[in-house]
């Protein structure tokens, strides 16, 4: 039966995009409730994912092959895979419990703080399916696929607030996004060339010569390095790696509210996991170890830098808070991708490519929750007082108390303030940096968290220790925590603005908040999940399977 | 002596209570009173827990809390390092420090907020308890990153002390302490944090069990870490050039200046140099290494600039933070000596006294200092020493303890700073250092310099018919005419009247918050002289005597609330007695524990 799981929890939200238009013919409003039926149902097919993948002694790895496997490897490991294979392993696992858990989540703020309408409900469906599958699909055309999934869908999701900037944005998203999808194709089309397959177990498995018919590893082959860089730069693009980085800003800062909050936590987050299973298990540590290609590792690590520290820099110069974060997230995927390429460069040991897995794997989810929230607290201030600017934030603190701990405490853990979730990351990543003695690497990494205070204190100082800002009165009179009740609520709708503030997005934020500490202390839980993956990059091998 | 740990609750008890203050202490945010009790309850019953713990630590039992204590989780915090709080000899030194000297500020800080009538108070005394938890944590912490642990949430729970009022003063003095803070912690002790742990292995950031490790990584890593983790916990320590958070940040209230910025915090920084010389690298390896010595360098020329510059700040906050960054010095000289000692092979016991004596002997006196600053401020608004002249009439209890913990500064015998003092000074020639032991006589020359004229001027002098005070009037070097000189603050300038403020300007830069000051002071005999960078404008008060002179106030006690007088008292008591009978007072056999463990 868990065999199906990986199946189902990609089928179920796109089938289920389909209710919110198809019983829309009868009902309005009904999106919402069918987003939250599917997304309940699909939480729980997550769950169950996660119980079998993790129930075990070790992490077992659930593998699906759509269509059913009627030729092909059939067990044996020496012929090649025809067909899509679904894989559901330790590193997918974790990712598709974020996904379910966000999505769901998110609708708490989305109830409120819109956008309303069917069609809304129907691309957000829509973008968790083609999340679940990015995750964890096992074939790297068939990410291609996912990848413009995901990619077309919050395109349009970006611009369902049917304004100018935010069509412009999605717009730019749209250019920006399919040319690096386009090159990650590239990539993968010079990798099929070589090695004739598409499946990522396989590829690897040629790349390292493994099949008879191929003779002797690959690694020294200029069209897998070069596939490796045109993949490279797909995958930065959408992960928003400076410099190609532009288009996130725009997209977080002009879609709605609550669309912001899903693509911060999840779309770039599922570009860094792509480059992440690709250069661990696909290239693997081996593929780096060869000649000079290490070269183009410490290339994206340099790109990776400048993204820490330009990012950081940009974002505190931002006065609107959502460009700020978008910033702040081109910041803080430099560091993952750091992490990534410290934990296959041949200068580290093992204990350096253990620490950076584990670094990459706590910080994406950290970032995942902790951006979410912060973008969750950044739309429910907006909602509740109509602030959008850092200089409307002052004095915000003595009327929004619980919006602005939460905006504190998960501002701190992005700085990396212990005991969050944040600082777990940061230290993996940090002292993983630390054992291959790549020293401006590891200097970039420490300064990070200076970096990141530049522009968090500057915000807290604004919430807490300064009085509303004179000649600009506030855009809503001070009024109780809770929503601001404007009458009649369910059915009309509010359009984005001052006075839609929901107790859902409060709790959305503050449990962010909460859990964001709570994780803080779950170090232990989260390296044993982390562990097979660790092991699998360790040992250079293409499945991350049951480790020790 | 027979080492065992028994696992116990009471080291997280002992962190956790002030935490839980701070919820109820928010909650009854709209009754003052019920408010102020839970902060006197919460330092009582944190003073209560770790001095339970007093007798078995004095025995040699080590109390040990860790995550994994707790049903269903494990103890592993990150990878290979526990999260653990273990209450051992030096760490109890520190925490049981700060709790007794809390349960005196508590009650202090109420005098102080209410007499001044101070807005924000719920935030004052909430973020006060957290910044409590944090420094017994980090005086618990068993290894390197629960300290680092305690440490950030230190730096995060007194930013919104220092930012307290809200000006721009105030905003930029809290944003300038994040900056320090978090260089120091997040970064500096953070690398040397993760160098430690990737130098050892299996990899630990335990306390004690770190130094053989070190012994045989690369001397050049091992240096490396040691000066990421000195110049971290320095940075909160105060040492140069790293110190210049501490002047700015007094403009927070002053029990925050007396409490965190004197005892808490900056002691912090000064125990986690403690830790890092004592149980991370251990003295023998300091000396190896040659780190103590550059430490210990550092320390002296800190102890003396900053005297110096004490000695020309006219704000006695100011001039106060200046001698706490000169005193710590004191303990990171102790501690830094321990290196070379420890290769000349006699004195490192007598050095390691004297630095950690210093820990607590210098608490008790500065906090008195620092009270005693506040109550003027709160009873006359009188900031500035040039303002103080015959104060000694109108407050002679308050004027009398400060008088006495000055002299405890100075090193004169029977105050507590003589002990410390004697002890560093005797390390010092027996580890051939007697380089460091002069430098400790002139900087108690220094501290004479800086202090009396206050005590002079209070009680000797009256504010008509007061000297000139040319060290704080004129420019740095004197003026062409040669009227001043430094080191004689009693020598009488011709042409008494200051100075324009705008030629001074560029020479004095420690002045410079203090240019407003100048342009008025001739206007001072007038009696109300409006300082111009004044953090205080909305209360519209007046720093100086009233129009007739101060007026006179009994021994009695007239001089103000005794809820602020009370604590004064107490503590410089406590000062003398850690003086005259140091080894009843319970700290010195504290330390003697900690030496025996650490070098024997």
């Amino acid at each position: 039966m868990s065999e199906l799981l990986p199946a189902l929890l990609i089928v179920l939200p796109i089938v289920g995009a389909t209710l919110p238009l198809g019983v829309g013919l009868l009902r309005e409003n009904v999106g919402w409730s069918i987003a939250a039926l599917v997304l309940s149902v699909e939480a729980g097919l997550a769950a169950w994912l996660a119980a079998a993948v993790y129930g075990g002694e070790g992490a077992a790895r659930i593998v699906h092959v759509l269509g059913g496997e009627t030729f092909g490897r059939r067990g044996a490991t020496e012929n090649f895979v025809v067909g899509i294979e679904l894989v559901a392993d330790a590193f997918s696992g974790l990712m598709v419990l974020l996904v379910a858990g966000v999505a769901l989540a998110v609708l708490a703020f989305a109830r409120r703080g819109g956008p309303r309408g069917n069609a809304f409900y129907s691309g957000y469906l829509l973008l968790t399916g083609g999340l679940m599958g990015l995750f964890l699909t096992g074939d790297l055309f068939n990410l291609f696929v996912f990848l413009e999934i995901v990619g077309l869908t919050t395109y349009g999701l970006v611009a369902s607030d049917r304004d100018a900037e935010s069509a412009v944005a999605a717009l730019k998203y749209l250019v920006i996004g399919t040319t690096g999808a386009s090159l990650y194709l590239l990539g993968v089309g010079y990798l099929f060339l070589r090695t004739g397959a598409l499946n990522m177990v396989d590829v690897s498995r040629s790349l390292a010569g493994e099949p008879e018919w191929i003779d002797g590893a690959l690694y020294g082959d200029p069209l897998v390095l070069a596939a490796f860089g045109f993949i490279a730069v797909g995958l930065m693009t959408k992960a928003a790696i400076y410099p190609l980085h532009t288009w996130q800003p725009d997209a977080y800062a002009a879609a709605p509210d609550a669309v912001t909050v899903y693509i911060s936590a999840l779309v770039s987050t599922g570009g860094a996991y792509a480059f992440a299973r690709v250069t661990w298990t696909v290239f693997t540590s081996e593929f780096f170890a060869v000649g000079q290609n290490a070269r183009i590792l410490e290339l994206v690590i340099v790109l990776a830098c400048l993204s820490v520290v330009l990012g950081s820099g940009l974002a505190a110069m931002q006065r609107r808070l959502k460009r700020l974060f978008a910033y702040s997230s081109v910041s803080q995927f430099g560091l993952i991708v750091i992490g990534v390429c410290v934990a296959v460069h041949p200068a580290g040991g093992t204990q350096a490519t253990r620490l950076a897995v584990y670094g990459v794997v706590i910080h994406l989810l950290g970032h995942g929750l902790v951006k979410g929230g912060l973008f969750a607290t950044v739309g429910a201030l907006a909602h509740g007082t109509g602030a959008r600017r850092v200089r409307e934030y002052a004095g915000l603190a003595k009327r929004r108390p619980f919006l602005s701990g939460s905006l504190a405490v998960l501002g701190l853990a992005i700085v990396g303030v212990p005991p969050t979730i944040g600082f777990l990351g940061k230290w993996y990543l940090a002292v993983g940096a630390l054992n291959t003695r790549l020293w401006p690497v590891i200097f970039v990494v420490f300064a990070s968290t200076l970096l990141t205070l530049l522009y968090v204190a500057r915000l807290l100082e604004k919430l807490y220790f300064d009085g509303p800002a004179e000649g600009a009165a506030p855009a809503a009179g001070p009024e109780p925590e809770g929503p601001g009740a404007p009458g009649g609520a369910d059915g009309a709708v509010i359009t984005d603005g001052a006075g839609s503030l929901s107790y859902g997005m409060i709790a959305l934020a503050v449990s962010a908040a909460v859990l964001t500490v709570l994780l803080g202390f779950a170090g232990s839980a989260l390296t044993d999940a982390a562990q097979p993956i660790a092991q699998a990059v360790i040992e250079a091998a293409p499945e991350v399977s049951a480790g020790g | 002596m027979v080492e065992h740990v028994v696992d116990s609750w009471r080291p997280l008890a002992a962190v956790l209570i002030s935490a839980v203050a701070i919820a109820l202490i928010v909650a009854s945010h709209r009754r003052p009173n019920v408010r102020e009790a839970w902060s006197v309850l919460a330092s009582v019953g944190k003073f209560a827990i770790v001095a339970s713990m007093l007798p078995g630590v004095l025995d040699g039992t080590e109390y040990r809390w860790s995550l994994g204590m707790v049903p269903g989780l494990d103890s592993e915090f990150v990878f290979g390092v526990e999260f653990a709080l273990r209450a051992d000899a030096l760490g109890m030194l520190f925490a049981l420090l700060a709790s007794f000297l809390w349960i005196f500020t508590a009650f202090y800080s109420a005098g102080y907020m209410r007499g001044l009538d101070e807005p924000n108070q719920t935030r004052f005394f909430a973020s006060f308890a957290a910044s409590l938890s944090a420094a017994i944590g980090i005086a618990f912490a068993e290894n390197l990153v629960t300290i680092f642990v305690f440490y950030e949430l230190l730096s995060v729970a007194t930013y919104p002390l220092v930012a307290h009022d809200e000006t721009n003063e105030a905003r930029a003095a809290g944003r300038k302490y994040l900056a320090y803070t978090f260089f120091g912690g997040g970064f500096l002790v953070l690398a040397g944090t993760a160098l430690v742990f990737v130098l050892t292995e299996p990899s630990t950031t335990t306390f004690g069990a770190t130094a053989a490790d070190l012994a045989e990584a690369d001397p050049a890593l091992a240096r490396a870490a040691f000066g990421l983790l000195a110049a971290g916990f320095g940075v909160k320590a105060g040492l140069m050039p790293l110190h210049s958070w501490l002047p700015d940040a007094m403009v927070a209230p002053t029990p925050v200046s007396g409490l965190l910025h004197a005892v808490a915090v900056v002691k912090s920084g000064a125990f986690g140099v403690a830790r890092v010389v004592l149980e991370v690298f251990e003295p023998d390896l300091v000396g190896d290494l040659g780190v103590g010595l550059a430490l210990a360098a550092v320390a002296a020329f800190t102890l003396t600039a900053a005297s110096i510059i004490a000695l020309r700040a006219d704000r006695l906050k100011r001039r106060l933070a200046f001698s706490t960054v000169s005193q710590l010095s004191y303990i990171v000289l102790g501690l830094g000596l321990a290196g070379p000692a420890a290769v000349a092979g006699s004195g490192t016991k007598t050095v390691i006294i004297g630095g950690l004596l210093h820990i607590p002997a210098h608490a008790f006196m500065k906090l008195t200092l620092f009270f005693c600053a506040g109550f003027i401020h709160v009873e006359t608004h009188t900031d500035y020493i040039s303002e103080m002249d015959g104060i000694g009439k109108r407050m002679p209890l308050t004027m009398a303890a400060f008088a006495v913990a000055a002299a405890g500064m100075a090193g004169i015998p029977l105050v507590a700073g003589f002990v410390s003092k004697w002890f560093m000074l005797i390390g010092a020639v027996e580890a051939n250092q007697a380089i460091f032991a002069v430098v400790l006589l002139i900087s108690g020359v220094l501290n004479i310099a800086y202090f009396w004229p206050i005590v002079y001027g209070a009680f000797f002098e009256s504010h008509d018919d007061a000297d000139s005070k040319p060290l704080v009037e004129f420019p740095l070097g004197g003026r062409a005419s040669g009227g001043a000189s430094a080191g004689e603050p009693e020598a009488v300038a011709d042409g008494g009247a200051a100075d324009d403020a705008h030629d001074d300007d560029a020479a004095a830069t420690d002045e410079h918050q203090e240019g407003g000051h100048h342009d008025t002071a001739d206007h001072e005999h007038a009696g109300h002289a409006v300082h111009s960078d004044d953090q205080h404008e909305d209360h519209d008060h007046h720093g100086g005597p009233p129009p007739g002179g101060w007026e006179r106030a009994g021994w009695t006690g007239a001089e103000g609330s005794w809820l602020m007088l009370g604590p004064i008292l107490a503590i410089v008591a406590g000062a003398v007695v850690l003086g005259v009978v140091p080894y009843q007072a319970v700290f010195l056999e504290l330390i003697e524990v900690i030496a025996g463990g650490g070098v024997g």
